[in-house]
């Protein structure tokens, strides 16, 4: 990697670029801001309670909650007593989305969440470790008249973790427990209008079904979905982004093909990040608009967890490269250690996330933390991926730690080196420090605003207008990562100014001396290149030496 | 001798007021402090179906003002609805006075005496029918039993437009909006009905004070990178329960008629300074500003059969805990009898109970007349 093009620019150009960057930035965190609805929506809903007339019925029925064909209702189940009503024949029914709104498949994906009204009573109280089994279905219809479509029908357990916060005397009871709230569904695309959930809990005491869950007087669902106008933003940002990232990608591959010298293993490690950055952005997601991929989400989660894991490579091995122990790397398989955590961990990830969410393609109410073992293992997963990440940062830290160690020893020693040494230190340092900068100040921001997010309630007023925090924050962050590898892909390509002169590289050192004063001084460097390092570490040597 | 006439006089000179300040049959109350007898109300049938105007009838009998009965027809939902806030209302009412000589008797004529003046009692069957209204509001729009509900205000095609772009408000939010319409916000001079107004502004502040946020997070593989928050009303049994502790520490605001001038001076109770009326007499509310529930009178004892209750005389009390208080000192009846009710149940979800049944000797207490 000769003369990068960070080392070669004026301080004009580099502020110049840097303005640039930071109002595309600006530009990114208001497009969230103020175009953009917040991200998400929650919708709440009650089941309504039917009843199933027919005592051993053959064929699927669907219960609509409300409309013309609405089910016979009960308010409370204090009625099911007095009318001898079976608990197999009570079915809870919840119709996504409520009266007048339709579902569209802007909206992504929808996971419901599901939570129970539990009354204490005396004598019917929730058993320890008890168990719900629901007999879900659900289906879906595109008008409001047709027949309803199965989808998915499944028994599923949850185990209800209820408290009940005051004492469990005679006076309190009515009261309800405090249960934590269940994940029940996940659906990757919503490419349906209408969607009807029906549940049944059904009852049998022989093999202790449904026994002990105490007084249930309601079931509350919470379905969330990605609201379509964010969506749409989203998809704009896309869109836009990905042919810049693609443009300047193509135009660094360029500008490397075009020197002399194979690429350096650094130089292939920020095409790599730009390709994952590339992958992230390109907006797949449009066919989701008139296919039923359900599997988007889970496609979405291969593609981050590919991004994260190329950023951090290439944080450890530009710290590698930039190590100035004269060590020759170069080589993928020296980091083996420290990209080692980052790739075990990302496949923990990914095993976790092919359990829950890939099987949530064949079955949209799975949930790995559903069972006992399953949440064991998702939690073995997770630490395990957490260890990783620990282990590696521990990496990153002491290489970092070394690189400022070596720095400050080269430092001292600086003036004394010849004019090429020197130069060829100073550029290493700069372009390392740069990044450190750039790096730090990206990690900072997304975790301050990732903070702001979460403590704030999601909008703020601002004279008229609403900033939607939340959406600033997706937007905001997703443009600043694009910014950081264009940025890292322009600045760190090759400079124009000496790929033609990567024949000798003495000439290279004596030749740009003392071309221009100041900052425009060609500072022309080498990490390790493939050809010349030896070579120019005799030639600096001599010169030392001389 | 003396006494007695200064109190014939101030009787004359506190029904005068009552009589002139006494707001028309156009209050817009509803719910335990309507018009409406409460008995006629179904309390806990299955609605019949309400098909075309079915729910006209619904709205007529629950005697609401023009602008309630507008709102009530334009939806079958509302009136449904409607009928279940009373209903919430009128159980957690008797539920959280159960222990109390005033045991939320709702037969007409009682109800509507305290109705007409500005006990604790008042406060309390204000507030909690507005909360109650709008706990039922919020549950009904969620269960989908609303035509309309949040993305209501615009027209059709742009409500539509609304939820695709960015979703629509929460259901709490429409309630509140939609009971503060229903039970109207009348500028009035008199204190006694603006005094009714706080109470019922109580009611649906409590409501929102007892909003908890829930989050869910759903990121990358589950991470916190997304979450999604809304809110959760409390279950109306805490609703009451926080409503019966403010009942409990209801400030009294004196009004004390100036002879001279005939405008009412309002001072809180809790031994504050009684606060100076403005210059500008009797416009601007003088009501403090306080999540509390507020009364003007004191309650009565309701030992004896009176306007306002049948009094406690054969009322079921409970030994050790409330019997001295509820009989008033007259003490009470110790009846011992057999008694067969169920015990050992054996409850399964929903629907079934098994028991066997118990014989028991048991003593009831009832208070002397």
């Amino acid at each position: 990697m000769a003369g990068a093009i960070i080392e070669n620019m004026s301080t004009k150009k580099l502020v110049i670029v840097g303005i640039t960057l930071l109002l595309f930035q600006a530009f990114a965190f208001m497009v969230g801001g103020l175009l953009a609805p917040s991200p998400t929506t929650a919708m709440p809903y009650t089941a309504t309670k039917c009843v199933d007339t027919v005592k051993h019925r053959q064929e699927k029925k669907w219960f609509m909650p409300w409309g013309p064909n609405r089910c016979v209702k009960i308010q409370s189940f204090k009625e099911a007593v007095a009318q001898k009503i079976e608990a197999n024949n009570i079915v809870f029914a919840v119709h996504i989305p409520l009266p007048n709104k339709e579902m569209s498949s802007w909206f992504q994906f929808m996971l419901v969440i599901l939570q129970f009204d539990i009354a204490f009573k005396m004598y019917n109280q929730i058993e320890d470790g008890a168990m719900v089994t629901i007999d879900v279905g659900l289906a879906y219809r595109d008008d409001t008249v047709g027949e309803w479509t199965q989808m998915a029908q499944s028994f599923e357990q949850r185990k209800l973790n209820c408290n009940f916060t005051t004492t469990k005397t005679l006076e309190n009871e009515g009261r309800f427990y405090e249960c934590d709230l269940m994940p029940f569904m996940e659906v990757g695309s919503v490419s349906h209008k209408y969607y009807l959930l029906n549940m049944r809990l059904p009852v049998n005491e022989r093999k202790k079904v449904n026994m002990g869950i105490g007084e249930i007087k309601d079931i509350r669902l919470v379905s969330i979905h990605q609201n379509g106008g964010f969506t749409r933003v989203w998809f704009a940002m896309k869109t836009f982004l990905t042919p810049s990232i693609l443009i300047i990608m193509i135009w660094y591959w360029r500008r490397i093909t075009l020197m002399s010298r194979p690429p350096v293993l650094l130089e292939k490690v920020i095409l790599a990040l730009g390709i994952s950055m590339t992958f992230i952005n390109i907006p797949v997601e449009w066919f989701s608009i008139s296919f039923n991929w359900t599997w988007m989400l889970l496609f979405g989660d291969i593609r981050q967890g590919i991004f994260y894991s190329m950023l951090l490579s290439f944080w450890i091995i530009f710290c590698g490269e930039h190590l100035m122990d004269q060590t020759e790397r170069n080589r993928f398989s020296v980091y083996w250690k420290q990209v080692g955590p980052i790739v075990f961990g990302s496949f923990c990830l990914f095993i976790f996330d092919m359990c829950e969410r890939g099987v949530q393609l064949t079955n949209p109410f799975y949930s790995i933390w559903a069972s006992e073992v399953g949440t064991e293992l998702a939690m073995a997963f997770i630490i395990v991926a957490g260890i990783c990440a620990c282990l590696y940062f521990l990496f990153l830290c002491f290489m970092v730690f070394q690189v400022f160690r070596n720095i400050s020893g080269k430092r001292s020693s600086l003036p004394a080196m010849s004019k090429a040494r020197r130069l060829h230190y100073e550029g290493l340092i700069f372009r390392f420090k740069f990044l450190m900068l750039v790096t730090l100040f990206c990690a900072a921001m997304t975790v301050i605003f990732f903070i702001i997010s979460q403590v704030n309630e999601g909008h703020w007023h601002w004279g008229e207008r609403t900033v939607q925090v939340n959406s600033a924050f997706f937007t905001g962050i997703y443009g600043m990562w694009n910014l950081y590898v264009f940025a890292i892909m322009f600045l760190y390509a090759p400079s124009h100014k000496r790929y033609g002169d990567e024949q000798s590289s003495g000439q290279c050192i004596t030749g740009d001396g003392g071309a221009s004063s100041g900052e425009d001084i060609q500072l022309t460097t080498t990490i390790t290149r493939v050809d010349g390092p030896t070579e120019i570490y005799k030639m600096t040597g001599k010169a030392a030496q001389e | 001798m003396l006494d007695g006439h200064l109190l014939l006089g101030w009787c004359s000179i506190i029904l005068l007021v009552l009589v002139l300040s006494t707001p028309g049959p156009s209050a817009a109350y509803f719910g335990l402090t309507g018009n409406e007898p409460l008995t006629i109300l179904p309390l806990n049938s299955v609605p019949e179906e309400t098909t075309g105007r079915g729910h006209y009838k619904l709205c007529d009998r629950l005697k609401l003002e023009k602008k309630q009965r507008r709102m009530c027809r334009r939806d079958p939902g509302v009136a449904e609805t409607l009928r279940e806030a009373i209903t919430m209302s009128v159980m957690e009412c008797q539920y959280q006075f159960r222990f109390e000589r005033w045991n939320c008797t709702l037969e007409g004529r009682h109800r509507a005496n305290i109705l007409k003046r500005g006990f604790k009692e008042t406060a309390f069957l204000y507030a909690v029918s507005s909360a109650g209204l709008t706990h039922a509001l919020a549950k009904a729009c969620s269960a989908g039993r609303m035509e309309r509900c949040t993305c209501d205000e615009a027209p059709d095609l742009e409500n539509r437009k609304a939820w695709q772009w960015g979703g629509c408000g929460d259901n709490l939010k429409y309630a509140n909006k939609f009971v503060k319409d229903f039970l109207g916000k009348r500028s009035n001079k008199d204190l006694r009905a603006r005094i009714d107004m706080h109470n019922t502004n109580v009611g649906m502040k409590v409501i929102k004070a007892g909003v908890e946020t829930t989050c869910k997070c759903h990121g990358v593989s589950g991470s916190c990178t997304v979450q999604t928050c809304w809110r959760q009303l409390l279950p109306f049994h805490e609703i009451g329960k926080q409503l019966k502790q403010r009942y409990e520490s209801s400030v009294k605001v004196g009004s004390s008629t100036n002879e001279a001038t005939g405008e009412s001076e309002i001072s809180t109770g809790r031994g504050q300074q009684p606060q100076q009326q403005p210059p500008t007499p009797g416009v601007s509310d003088h009501i403090p500003r306080t999540m509390d529930l507020l009364h003007i009178e004191d309650s009565p004892s309701f030992c004896r059969p009176s306007k306002y209750s049948s009094g406690t005389a054969a009322r079921k009390c409970y030994k050790d805990k409330n019997c001295d208080a509820i009989c008033c000192g007259r003490g009470h009846n110790t009846q011992s009898r057999e008694v067969t009710r169920p015990c050992q149940c054996q409850v399964r979800w929903c629907c079934y109970v098994e028991c066997k049944q118990c014989t028991q000797r048991e003593e009831v207490y009832t208070c002397k007349g």
